[in-house]
């Protein structure tokens, strides 16, 4: 720089070079042109250094990841972005809640595209987090120190559910309202069981609980109130910190597990850029990310590194691809079908059959058979096992490894077909021949509780999983055996409530031979 | 090419994404309202008489029209289509540009009242399907007849879009049910709501309320009137509704046929089709929403002169005892409905017995209780419909039948009923082309009472006097065959 430039000449040469300057400010390593400056770019970026600075192929493999993680994660960015534009003209009052949902779908610009790609997204995001759930299960990567992960995981699906739930009850329509009313009943079933006991008198839990949700004994303008809270605040607030969680052991762990052997394959070419092998700072087969450095049993220090690549620009490609591509995927579905509005709520016309909506209609399935299990005995044996899972399968092999091997293949299969026979099963039973109730009407509450359908389905996966633990001598195959049954009576109890009940919760093949009204 | 996987993923996908952008983009700007606009800034332009208006119609600005109604808490944005509404060019365009048919915009302003309030329809919606809510009949039940399916089958996807809307649009054969919200029937009679006055005439006298209440009087065999015009939908039997499924069509199509309807119905009701119409437009006026005060426009009239026995009769009794002069067995009811202005049975009986009747109703029987607690009504009515019934009382006393002058003999009674009364009044006294002997009026009333009706018959009806003057019986057989009635209530049935 030139000491004798006047004093303008400075300012004039400083507006001229503004946009390199800014750069400079903005990239301070440099433009990420070098395997240094691509490293500084990424450990050096806010957003960014959550991810490490280089990336292991196989969690570029799309057969490995499945991408759900991430296309959930996108789902919730683009369900933020468009409840923030939906709460530009959304009014959570029972006057106005309805009408406002209406102008969104008529006259707000690309509104009804906006509420679609809303519901959508967030009902997505259900199947998306459970499917990531299955892929984290199945390739055992809720083991070696990711076993508290694996339960922040847990939370994060019960935040998923809780937010959808709470979205489904704003637009205060029959569906919203007959929906409230459901979830208020699940919240009070605990009477069932204080009722049977005979201890309501001393404290009925199950009502104190749902006048706080309702806020008050009915369904109104209290209850929206809350449920907006719950829908825009409270869930989204823990939501994120339990995302930050999340990510942040999964950093802290060294990134997505991988299988201990890697065995790299010519397809993964088509996964990343080739390397640059000029001007790195790293020799070329040996590297260390600044997480390699650190000590502890967690990083996997020195391991693998040779197939290892640089997250930038490998990493960010996948992943800008796969939101490109949800995006894509969401919109499309969003512009074919329209999210639901039905008439206004009418607490003097119920729906029949009152349905929830259809995550929670497993539940519900469940919940005609006995309030108390259905509603909170059930789902909170099976979030408990699904929580505890890391802590009683203790085997450390095969992480990395879809179905760990062989024979889990044959024991995940094997619950599949067993499951659903005996899960179809005992509701072909139920549908045609009833329970206690219809046979001897005066059996006592109790007894419907301690043995139903429910429990018992519940009963025959704990007594199938250990018998296969005993068979095999090993837990993990006791866990995929347990986990497999889960996963085949969600779907199953789930298509149950949706597909075959009517009015009165009667089973019917079809709506079309639903009874008009 | 690197990262050949995630690239082509994320082009395709980009492509895809931008197409449908671009289709969305497409489809929110070029809404239904906006195709309906432009159509009539061409028969603007060519309806032009001059330069000046040529040049006026071509500044037209195509845009989306709202009338926002605070009071009335509506928003319509109807006008965006029915955009010529109040242009006197358009009296003779077709649909939806015609101008409003009639002067009823000169007093009923658009910013003032909208469309809704007259005209129902979802007036959010500038969507011809969503805003007319037409529901149109679609055989998804399982029940549908193999042509009702096929019917579905042929049928444009359109027109089985179910909009949830539960006011459609009103047809314009029950519009003036609207009118009654604001006018008063003295009015509405010369200013074009004839049909709805004419429907309240009929509802008071078809005797509708001697089964409907409306503002808590009336009887209540049928279900309340009281906001009935603007229940929703779901409130209906849709199942059997013929064309659009809606709450006019089903009033409609109720007073023709009820029992097509609901199957269960007991509503009696003989109407042509036109007064079906009137009949419905009425109905369809008892709405539960008042609109503001400053809209109303009924006027503090005089109270029309207190209704005198027979209109009170017309209005409460006339439904189920019909003139009142002949008894006859209803199909609906399975009884007899009995003739009480048959003069046989009013000389039988006195006035206080008319008016405990008509006081506490006939338990067990579709006879109404219309005190004050009970239908509503006050003492004096009852009395006026008491003597309105008495009118036709024959001056002479009947004959008395004395029965203490001889003793009962019930086994005796039996024989004769068999072979006489059996056959109409059934074996066991349940009632078949005669009353049913079992019930409790019956069954309470004293044997004098029963006795004189035995002996001298219903003139007018089916039942013959059995006295000496007619079949024979004496006066001991007489008493012996009502003593065995009185017994049947124990017997077995």
């Amino acid at each position: 720089m030139n000491v004798n430039q006047s004093g303008l000449d400075k300012f004039k040469e400083n507006i001229l070079s503004l946009g390199r300057s800014f750069t400079e400010s903005y990239l301070r390593s440099g433009k990420p042109t070098s395997d240094k400056s691509r490293t500084a770019a990424i450990v050096n970026n806010f957003f960014l250094h959550v991810q490490g600075a280089k990336t292991h192929i196989n969690t570029l493999r799309p057969t490995y990841t499945l991408g759900l993680g991430l296309i959930s994660l996108f789902l919730l960015i683009i369900t933020i972005v468009s409840g923030v534009l939906l709460m530009i003209y959304y009014n959570p009052s029972i006057e106005n809640a309805y009408n406002s949902v209406k102008d969104i779908n008529y006259v707000v610009f690309a509104g009804k595209l906006m509420r679609n790609i809303h519901k959508w997204g967030g009902e997505g995001m259900i199947i998306t987090v459970l499917l990531h759930m299955a892929r984290v299960f199945y390739t055992s990567s809720y083991k070696k120190g990711r076993e508290f992960n694996w339960i922040v995981g847990i939370m994060l699906l019960i935040l998923t559910f809780g937010i959808n739930l709470s979205g489904y009850m704003l637009p205060w329509d029959q569906l919203s309202y007959w929906a409230l009313l459901i979830v208020a009943n699940i919240i009070q079933s605990p009477k069932e069981l204080t009722d049977s006991l005979g201890i309501t008198g001393l404290f009925d839990i199950g009502a104190f609980s749902k006048e706080i949700f309702l806020g008050g004994l009915n369904a109104g303008k209290e209850a929206l109130t809350r449920v907006y809270l719950l829908h825009i605040m409270l869930l989204p607030l823990f939501l994120f910190i339990f995302l930050g969680v999340h990510f942040w052991r999964i950093r802290k762990d060294g990134g997505l597990t991988k299988p201990d052997i890697y065995e790299p394959k010519p397809w993964d070419s088509n996964l990343m850029s080739v390397p640059d092998k000029k001007g790195g700072i790293f020799p070329t087969n040996k590297t260390y990310g600044l997480m390699e450095l650190a000590h502890g049993r967690t990083p996997a220090v020195d391991k693998d590194v040779e197939n290892s690549v640089l997250s930038w620009p490998n990493l960010l490609v996948a992943e800008l691809a796969v939101f490109v591509a949800t995006l894509a995927g969401v919109v499309v579905y969003a512009f074919f079908i329209d999210a639901p509005l039905k008439e206004l709520a009418n607490p003097l016309i119920p729906e029949n059959p009152a349905k929830a909506p259809w995550y929670f209609l497993g539940l519900q399935e469940l919940l005609s058979y006995s309030a108390f299990m259905g509603g909170v005995g059930l789902p909170g044996i099976a979030l408990l096992g699904l929580a505890l899972i890391p802590y009683l399968d203790r085997e450390q092999d095969y992480v990395g490894t879809w179905f760990s091997n062989r024979q889990g293949k044959l024991v995940a299969l094997q619950a599949l077909v067993v499951g659903t026979i005996v899960n179809i099963g005992l509701l072909v039973f139920t549908v045609n021949f009833g329970w206690f109730r219809s046979w001897w009407p005066k059996v006592p509450q109790l007894l419907i509780t301690l043995i139903n359908p429910g429990n018992i389905w519940v009963g025959f996966m704990i007594v199938w999983s250990l018998w296969v633990i005993k068979k095999t001598g090993s837990t993990r195959m006791g866990a995929i055996a347990l986990f497999t049954m889960f996963v085949v009576s969600y779907v199953i109890f789930t298509m149950m409530g949706t597909l075959f009940r009517g009015p009165n919760w009667d089973f019917f093949w079809s709506t079309s031979q639903w009874p008009v009204h | 090419m690197q990262s050949r996987f995630y690239l082509s993923l994320m082009l395709i996908s980009g492509l895809v994404l931008l197409m449908f952008m671009a289709f969305a983009g497409y489809r929110e700007l070029a809404p239904e309202w906006k195709k309906y606009q432009k159509e009539y800034k061409e028969l603007l332009v060519k309806g032009a008489k001059d330069e000046n208006a040529k040049k006026m119609a071509k500044n037209f600005s195509v845009e989306l029209q709202q009338l926002y109604l605070g009071d009335l808490k509506r928003v319509d944005r109807c006008t965006s289509c029915h955009i010529g509404y109040d242009n006197p060019a358009m009296a003779n365009a077709k649909l939806p540009f015609k101008q409003h048919s009639g002067d009823y915009l000169k007093n009923h302003s658009v910013e003032k009242y909208g469309c809704t309030i007259c005209h129902y329809g979802q007036g959010r919606a500038p969507e011809k399907d969503e805003a007319h809510a037409a529901i149109k009949a679609t055989a998804h039940a399982a029940g549908a007849g193999a042509q009702e399916k096929q019917a579905r089958k042929a049928a444009p996807t359109g027109e089985e879009h179910k909009v949830h809307w539960d006011f459609p649009i009103i047809p314009v054969q029950y519009i003036q049910s609207s009118c009654s919200q604001c006018h008063d029937s003295e009015f509405l009679k010369n200013k074009g709501g004839g049909k709805v006055v004419k429907g309240e005439e009929f509802f008071r006298e078809k005797g509708c309320k001697g089964c409907h209440k409306l503002n808590s009087i009336g009887g209540d065999l049928g279900k309340a009137l009281d906001g009935v015009g603007s229940q929703p939908i779901a409130y209906f039997p849709m199942k059997d509704v013929a064309g659009e499924r809606n709450t006019y069509s089903w009033h409609k199509q109720h007073f023709v046929d009820p029992r097509n309807l609901v199957p269960e119905s007991e509503m009696k009701v003989n109407v042509t089709e036109e007064e079906a119409d009137f009949l419905a437009t009425y109905v369809l006026s008892l709405r539960a929403e008042e609109v503001p005060k400053k809209y109303r426009r009924i006027r503090d009239i005089a109270p029309a002169a207190a209704p005198d026995g027979e209109a009170l009769y017309k209005m409460y009794c006339i439904g189920c005892h019909t003139t009142g002069k002949e008894s006859m067995y209803d199909e609906i009811f399975r009884r007899t409905i009995p003739s009480i202005k048959n003069p046989a049975f009013l000389k039988a009986v006195d006035d206080k017995y008319i008016k405990t009747v008509v006081t506490e109703g006939r338990a067990g029987t579709q006879m109404t209780s219309w005190k004050t607690t009970a239908a509503g009504l006050t003492e004096q009515e009852v009395d006026k419909i008491v003597s309105y019934v008495a009118n036709d009382r024959p001056k002479d006393k009947p004959e008395l039948f004395d029965v203490t002058k001889y003793k009962a003999d019930t086994k005796r009674g039996e024989d004769i009923y068999k072979v006489r009364c059996a056959l109409c009044h059934g074996k066991k006294g349940e009632g078949a082309l005669g009353i049913n002997l079992r019930n409790p009026v019956v069954q309470n009333a004293d044997l004098q009472f029963l006795a004189m009706t035995a002996r001298d018959g219903r003139a007018n009806t089916p039942m013959p006097p059995f006295g000496k003057k007619g079949v024979g019986l004496s006066d001991q057989d007489l008493l012996d065959v009502v003593s065995y009635v009185k017994t049947l209530s124990k017997a077995k049935k």
